[in-house]
């Protein structure tokens, strides 16, 4: 299921729903199965929302009314394709200097049948060049998610 | 996954923890490591032993002193970070998506 190098993270598997079924799962439903550990912003994570157009927001609402954003939509393209631009730095706030691609395509095999292949891409840039700037908002990320599960 | 593992445990201790968040900001010698933790230098020597092996910072020699700073090979640790994120992450959509699937398809043969 999963393949790691140095710039990318890959997963491919079937789904066993349609090919509709699953980009709007993975879509208007992404709340529903985002991991809530790995929540963005200050306060308690009440949504995930992905605007359904090219250069929408890619954002999570929280328990205190405030918005953060994780990227912006690179490309929608229902039912086959998906692309996010994430751009999650610092205390897990969103950084316009930095974008990591996540593609998701769906490809119909069968009639409930769906190969997911994901792709999360572009990680070199969250360690090359400006290396110890992006480091050390990678290292916050760490640090970040490190406290909440100590939290928990 | 155990370089993950090991730095999240190297950073288990809040002094070790305090450390490593000194060096974020720049690379420190040990002087300035020292300078405002509430802890003895040899145990700052021990600390920043364990975060060394951890591979959450290096030494580097200028002329003779000592300088600590961030190591890159944490970026590999957050790659793996990232990846159990994604791996959480895709098996919960994978439940999701034939769960609906599957309510769909009932509804549908009523």
């Amino acid at each position: 299921m999963q393949t790691i190098n140095l710039t990318s993270i890959k997963k491919e598997f079937t789904v066993a729903a349609t090919q509709e079924t699953a980009f709007k799962v993975f879509t208007k439903k992404m709340n529903l199965w985002w991991p809530r550990t790995h929540h963005i912003g200050s306060t308690e994570m009440t949504a995930i929302v992905v605007e359904p157009f090219e250069n929408g927001r890619w954002y999570s609402r929280h328990a205190d009314g405030s918005e953060t954003d994780n990227g912006y939509v690179i490309t929608y393209q229902p039912f086959d394709l998906l692309v996010l631009a994430w751009q999650i730095n610092a205390d897990f706030k969103c950084d316009p200097t930095l974008v990591t691609e996540v593609v998701t395509e769906f490809i119909a095999e069968g009639p409930e049948v769906t190969r997911i292949k994901f792709e999360h891409k572009n990680l070199d840039k969250l360690g090359n060049s400006k290396a110890v700037e992006s480091m050390n908002e990678g290292w916050s990320m760490i640090l970040d998610l490190y406290k909440k599960q100590l939290e928990q | 996954m155990n370089l993950s593992n090991t730095a999240f445990n190297a950073l288990g201790d809040p002094t070790r923890r305090a450390i490593f968040e000194k060096l974020r900001d720049r690379p420190l010698a040990v002087v300035e490591i020292a300078d405002g933790l509430p802890v003895s230098r040899p145990a700052v020597s021990q600390h920043l032993k364990v975060l060394k092996e951890a591979k959450l910072i290096s030494l580097q020699t200028r002329g003779n002193k000592n300088i600590y700073e961030l190591n890159r090979e944490g970026i590999l640790a957050m790659r793996h970070y990232l990846d159990k994120f994604w791996d959480d992450a895709m098996t919960n959509f994978q439940q999701l998506a034939e769960t609906i699937e599957a309510e769909k398809t009932k509804h549908s043969n009523k």
